[in-house]
Parts: structure tokens; C-alpha cells; sequence
């Protein structure tokens, strides 16, 4: 049902200071009856640092976190690094494109993507 | 016969202090515990910083709610522990792709001087930890006047 387009990170060549590393961030996906939910791992992120847009049925995420080192203090010791996030997702049209809502939450952002009202899971009772 | 023995045992000897802090703090987190491994892989990944006051380890958790999260110092080891993503599916849930870590994690890591226990902090700020660790103040470096004989 999804499938994602960028699979390796690449150098953000439009940067001018500083050219920061882009990630793909990692992420989880799971439908149940109603919907689909896509968390992605974003550190460093605030709500409104990130962008989410749907277009011709491809959902992408860009987040550019601000992360400031510590004041004081110099790296001694490194295994993961700030940067920046992008990742598409090429979504099914069995979708609410216009019922999608997003939040962030300690560092991960939260896509909720409700199926169309014909494609849900019903229960169908069965009549004696 | 004497028996060979490495002198001084503490991995953070006098000697050590030849080498740079980069160098030691590298190893000290390539030398952190095997129960530190999600699926092979180190969780969380940190980042440990210095100043002359002491040092900031930040942890890379995003998606971790920070009262699942446990910092303990004994000693000279500070240890990170907690659990990661581990609420249970629901129902008729169809996984389609799981590439952030679940589970339970512990890092430990061994600090290259002694703590000031009262003066550690913690901060969880999206998804990034930020662990205070000042020097206690017995082991902060002084100059030594030298006398003149």
C-alpha cells in the first residue's frame, strides 16, 4: 500500500552555511479498519518545524530541526549527529486526503490517514 | 617468579590522561555493556560532551516518553535504561513497515572522573536526553604553584 522513494541520505546541496547531513528518518506503519498510522522518527523537532504535504498521492515529510550545541562544551565522543529529515511515501487513493491530521510528540511525528468511507472494515451482522 | 600485571588497573589511570579525551571517551562508549543492544545495535546512540566542569552526555530517543526513562549514576557508571515504542498492537492491526526500535534498552557508561551526585541533571527535550555530569570538586584540575627552593 506504501512505499517510500529515498532510501539513502544525502548532502542538501541548496544550503549555502553549513551543509547539513538530511536523513531519512525511520519509520513505523501500521492500518487498521479506519486508517493508516505513520510515525517517524524526527530528534530535535518541534511541531512547527516540520513540513508535511500531499501531492498526486505522494505524502513527504521535511523537518529541519533547530539544534543548538551546548553552550561551553566541545564533542568528545559522537555516534549520532543533528540534521535535517526528508522521506516520501507514495500513498494509496484510497484515502481522506483532506482528513489527514498530523502531530509531534517527543521527537516523533504522528500521521493519521483515514481510509475512504467504501474501503473501511465493516462489520456485518449476519441476520437469523 | 612475579605475576604480570597491567598497572594501573583503572581504565581512567593518571596514564590515560596522556591520551586525549576524544580517544577515551570513544572507547568508553565502544565499551559500553552487551545488554546495551537493540537488535545488535547500540540504543541510544549518544553524544558525550565536554567542558572543564564536568561533562553532557545527549541521547538520541526520539518517540521515548520520558518517564520511561531511568538514569542512575553508581560510582563512576552512569547508566540509561528504559523502554522504547513497546505499547502493544491492537487488534486486526496490519504492520506494514517497522524500522524505529521497540523494546527495552540499557546503556551504561563509564566516566573518565567522579561525580558531583547533587549537582546531576536531565533534561528530555524532543526526543533528545541531556544529562548533565559536573566534576565533583575534588577532581577538578588545580595549578600547583611550584616554590622556589
Amino acid at each position: 500500500m506504501t512505499t517510500d522513494k529515498d532510501t539513502t541520505a544525502v548532502q542538501n546541496p541548496s544550503r549555502n552555511e553549513t551543509p547539513q547531513t538530511v536523513y531519512v528518518p525511520p519509520v513505523d506503519i501500521r492500518e487498521d479498519g479506519e486508517s493508516l498510522t505513520l510515525l517517524a522518527d524526527l530528534p530535535g523537532t518541534e511541531q512547527h518545524e516540520v513540513d508535511l504535504s500531499m501531492e498526486n498521492g505522494v505524502l513527504t515529510i521535511d523537518a529541519k530541526p533547530t539544534m543548538q550545541a551546548p553552550e561551553g562544551y566541545t564533542l568528545a565522543g559522537q555516534e549520532w549527529d543533528y540534521g535535517t529529515f526528508h522521506r516520501r511515501f507514495q500513498i494509496s487513493d484510497a484515502v481522506q486526503v483532506d482528513k489527514i491530521t498530523a502531530t509531534v510528540r517527543n521527537g516523533t511525528l504522528k500521521v493519521t490517514i483515514p481510509k475512504r468511507e467504501e474501503v473501511r472494515t465493516r462489520k456485518i451482522e449476519i441476520g437469523k | 617468579m612475579f605475576e604480570l600485571t597491567t598497572w594501573p588497573r583503572s581504565a581512567w589511570s593518571i596514564f590515560d590522561e596522556l591520551e586525549s579525551l576524544q580517544e577515551s571517551m570513544n572507547r568508553a562508549l565502544r565499551n559500553t555493556q552487551p545488554n546495551a543492544d537493540y537488535r545488535g545495535e547500540r540504543y541510544p546512540l549518544l553524544n558525550v560532551w565536554t567542558s572543564p566542569d564536568g561533562l553532557l552526555v545527549e541521547a538520541d530517543m526520539p518517540g521515548v516518553d520520558p518517564a520511561d526513562v531511568d538514569i542512575d549514576l553508581v560510582g563512576d557508571e552512569l547508566t540509561i535504561s528504559g523502554k522504547v515504542n513497546a505499547t502493544a498492537e491492537g487488534e486486526n492491526v496490519v504492520v506494514h513497515r517497522q524500522e524505529r526500535p521497540h523494546g527495552e534498552f540499557a546503556r551504561k557508561l563509564k566516566l573518565p572522573f567522579r561525580v558531583d551526585n547533587n549537582n546531576v541533571s536531565a533534561a528530555f527535550r524532543n526526543g533528545v536526553l541531556r544529562v548533565k555530569l559536573p566534576r565533583s570538586e575534588e577532581e577538578k584540575p588545580r595549578k600547583i604553584a611550584v616554590q622556589a627552593a
